[in-house]
């Protein structure tokens, strides 16, 4: 009898352990619900009068989960009213979204991608959805491109997404990386937005006083930033960050001109802290109105607008400036923020039906001007509509639009001068340029000897994925 | 006549839920850590291959994997030593207080009662370089002409992140060597007192040998803690400026999920895993020794 009690009891409390896991599984589900599940409970009490209707062929039926980087905000309201708009027109389809940082989105794809645990769509950065295609992660797009007008694309941002002539991404929307300056502070010394590196370095160190800084140089081990900053400089003397052949190229006479460069505006205009410094903690500081001098997309407006809505009359931006005074215009980096669609997606139609919704005029109107000259039309016909050209910010930063404008459509991605590459994600992702600029300003090691340790460590992590 | 074992069935069934966790959550990942050091794992990669000892001979011939080790047994170390000392004389304190001891001890606890997440971005805030409240406070005092960079300044980071720390781990040892301390009876101190013992006297060979046991407890697993800590470092410095407060467990992080090398990663986790259990035993065989002295 003791032995059978004793057999039961471990039956017992073998089954409610699984049973514990289960209802913690459900209750992770719970949480991750959305309006959309309260009002379905509400509707399920009601008589299924529309239950036939329901049952039209074609109709959408199903759940999604839609990762986005959209943390903002403004942005995050309108892709979510947009979700529940969505889903009022397709009561059969319930759209969890889940927003990341940006950071956090890449750990977790990349952690998610061998245990299925990656959603149904997201957003992606131009090298994350490159390293998305090599793992065959995602589905084609093309169907959904030609449904919203392959021609109001730009070429070149659709190419960016795109493997053995098939399209795996598209853009939502585009921005360009700019020279963003204080007027007041250029006005007061008497001098002109610098047109030059040279004429940068001057200005910045000639206003590096009174708590400002006149540059801020970041070299956070944890973001890309000094990738970003030493690519300007090598593109705007017409190199790049890789070679032919897909070669890291941190040796060239241009990178280490550029590596010196920044070495001296650290120096001489850059808190020390920026050594530290990632994305957010340097657009901080010209939020704050600590820095004369940044650089950056038009997100900035917005930044300067939260934090310091008094300096808003005093910012504007400028090409990026070139080595010669009479070099060719450039672009260094511009940003086309991809749309993919997931190869696990059990709904990639739901998905599909989704975007589209978001490319809908009066939709995609709404969610540019959540951060209006920050995000670019990614298609053509909206900009010049009147809905688009009344947004108040539009017509304040006109000229701010117009360069970055102009810098987007001569730019590409960091690496992406010789094509979409895993090369080029890893470029940004591996913090190996962070971490050469660290080794010389804190160890006061050599440049050359710097650059050759970061292009060969580069070129050795290169190689793992060959 | 041979008298029947009566199996006991009633403590596998209480053991049996702890088992089947165990089992699961730390027996797996140990052995599929093992398997995958030995591996080409990648992180996004399907395909991968069985390479024997490369992984450890890759890991072992890697200057910063040193560097990394290093940086964990300064880490450790003075972190250890910084709470040790300054729990155990907080907790020798509040042992002595009369009045609202319980106050005291719960204001004490407090450091220790935040997530890492927030002591990280705290401390980020309080020593930020430019704006950060203790750098100013220091030059606006006139103690600093410039403002000071506690965490990029390469002779004053890996200090700072000691003391902090220092500040969170101290608490959870004042608690338990105060909760031993009020376990010693005072009688004995009382019959120590008649003897004519001092004060030293009395805490060499009444205190100490009290709690001693306990300390070496804390000291076993403050060490593995402390030597395994990821977040806080991370969340501070990220290892930077220029690898400078690189831990092992933030090289073996970068290597897994930065360069996606699964398999290199998995091998530094389990010489990690070694060299923990090497010092777990050296700790547990001199708390055995001292168990069997008192005894």
């Amino acid at each position: 009898m003791k032995k059978l009690l004793s057999i039961m009891l471990i039956l017992v409390m073998t089954v409610s352990l699984f049973a514990g896991c289960k209802s913690e599984t459900s209750t992770k589900e719970d949480n991750k619900t959305s309006a959309k599940d309260n009002k379905a409970e509400e509707e399920s009490k009601e008589p299924k009068a529309n239950e036939s209707e329901n049952k039209v062929a074609g109709e959408l039926e199903g759940e999604i989960t839609f990762w986005h980087s959209f943390t903002q905000g403004p942005r995050l309201e309108v892709i979510q009213a947009t979700a529940d708009k969505f889903m009022e027109e397709n009561p059969k389809v319930n759209i969890t979204i889940e927003t990341f940082s940006w950071g956090d989105f890449y750990t977790k794809w990349t952690t998610g991608l061998a245990s299925g645990n990656v959603p149904d769509m997201s957003t992606a950065l131009p090298g994350h959805a490159v390293e998305m295609m090599d793992a065959d992660a995602l589905v084609s797009v093309d169907d959904l491109i030609d449904d919203i007008g392959r021609d109001k694309f730009s070429e070149a941002a659709l190419s960016e997404g795109k493997k053995d002539g098939v399209c795996y991404s598209l853009p939502l929307y585009s921005h360009a990386q700019v020279m963003w300056y204080r007027k007041d502070l250029l006005e007061s010394a008497g001098l002109e937005v610098p047109t030059t590196w040279a004429e940068l370095a001057e200005a910045a160190k000639a206003l590096t006083k009174d708590g400002v800084y006149g540059c801020s140089f970041p070299c956070g081990s944890g973001d890309m930033m000094a990738t970003r900053f030493l690519n300007y400089y090598v593109r705007s003397g017409g190199g790049s960050l890789l070679k032919e052949g897909l070669k890291a190229d941190f040796t060239s006479d241009l990178a280490i001109d550029g590596i010196n460069f920044w070495v001296d505006i650290y120096k001489n205009c850059s808190p020390q802290d920026s050594v530290n410094y990632g994305v957010l903690d340097q657009a901080n500081l010209y939020y704050q109105g600590k820095t004369a001098f940044d650089f950056n997309s038009g997100f900035q407006i917005s930044g300067v607008k939260a934090n310091s809505p008094d300096l808003v009359d005093q910012i504007d931006c400028a090409p990026l400036p070139k080595i010669n005074a009479d070099d060719p215009d450039y672009g260094a980096e511009t940003s086309n923020i991809p749309m993919v669609v997931w190869a696990n997606s059990k709904h990639p139609e739901i998905c599909k039906a989704f975007i589209e919704k978001l490319y809908e005029p009066e939709t995609y109107t709404k969610f540019l001007a959540a951060t209006p000259v920050g995000m670019l039309p990614a298609i053509t016909g909206i900009s010049d509509t009147e809905t688009y050209q009344s947004n108040p910010t539009v017509q304040k930063f006109e000229n701010a639009e117009k360069v970055i404008e102009k810098a987007v459509t001569l730019g590409t991605a960091i690496g992406f001068e010789h094509g979409p590459s895993v090369q080029a994600g890893l470029l940004t992702s591996q913090g190996v340029l962070e971490e050469m600029f660290q080794k010389i300003i804190t160890n006061g090691e050599d440049v050359e000897k710097a650059a050759q340790e970061a292009e060969d460590k580069m070129n050795e992590i290169f190689s793992s994925v060959q | 006549m041979k008298r029947k074992v009566k199996f006991d069935y009633a403590r596998w069934v209480f053991v049996l839920p702890a088992l089947v966790v165990v089992g699961t959550l730390l027996v797996y990942p140990i052995f599929s850590s093992l398997y995958y050091s030995m591996t080409t794992k990648h992180l996004i990669k399907p395909a991968y291959k069985f390479i024997g000892l490369a992984n450890y001979k890759a890991v072992l011939t890697d200057a910063n994997f040193f560097k990394a080790f290093l940086a964990s047994i300064l880490w450790t170390v003075g972190s250890l030593i910084g709470q040790i000392f300054i729990g155990f004389t907080t907790a020798l304190a509040i042992n002595r207080v009369k009045v609202a001891k319980g106050v005291y001890r719960t204001l004490m606890i407090i450091p220790w009662a935040f997530p890492s997440i927030v002591i990280a971005l705290s401390w980020k805030w309080i020593l930020n370089g430019v704006s950060g409240f203790l750098p100013n406070l220091l030059v606006q005092l006139g103690i600093c002409s410039t403002l000071p960079q506690f965490l990029s300044d390469s002779s004053m980071v890996f200090v700072t992140l000691i003391l902090i720390n220092i500040w969170f781990g101290a608490p959870m040892i004042m608690v338990n060597v105060l909760s031993a301390l009020q376990t010693i009876p005072r009688d004995q101190y009382e019959a120590a007192q008649i003897d004519g013992a001092s004060r030293f006297q009395q805490f060499h060979h009444i205190t100490v040998p009290h709690i001693k046991v306990v300390v070496g407890l804390l000291v076993v697993l403050r060490t593995i803690w402390i030597f395994n800590n990821f977040d806080l470092i991370y969340l501070i410095t990220g290892g930077g400026p220029a690898q400078l407060t690189q831990t092992v467990p933030i090289y073996a992080y970068n290597m897994g999920w930065g360069t996606k090398l699964l398999g290199k990663s998995s091998a530094v986790t389990i010489l990690l895993l070694l060299f923990l259990l090497l010092i777990s035993l050296v700790y547990f065989g001199i708390i055995a020794k001292w168990e069997k002295e008192d005894k």
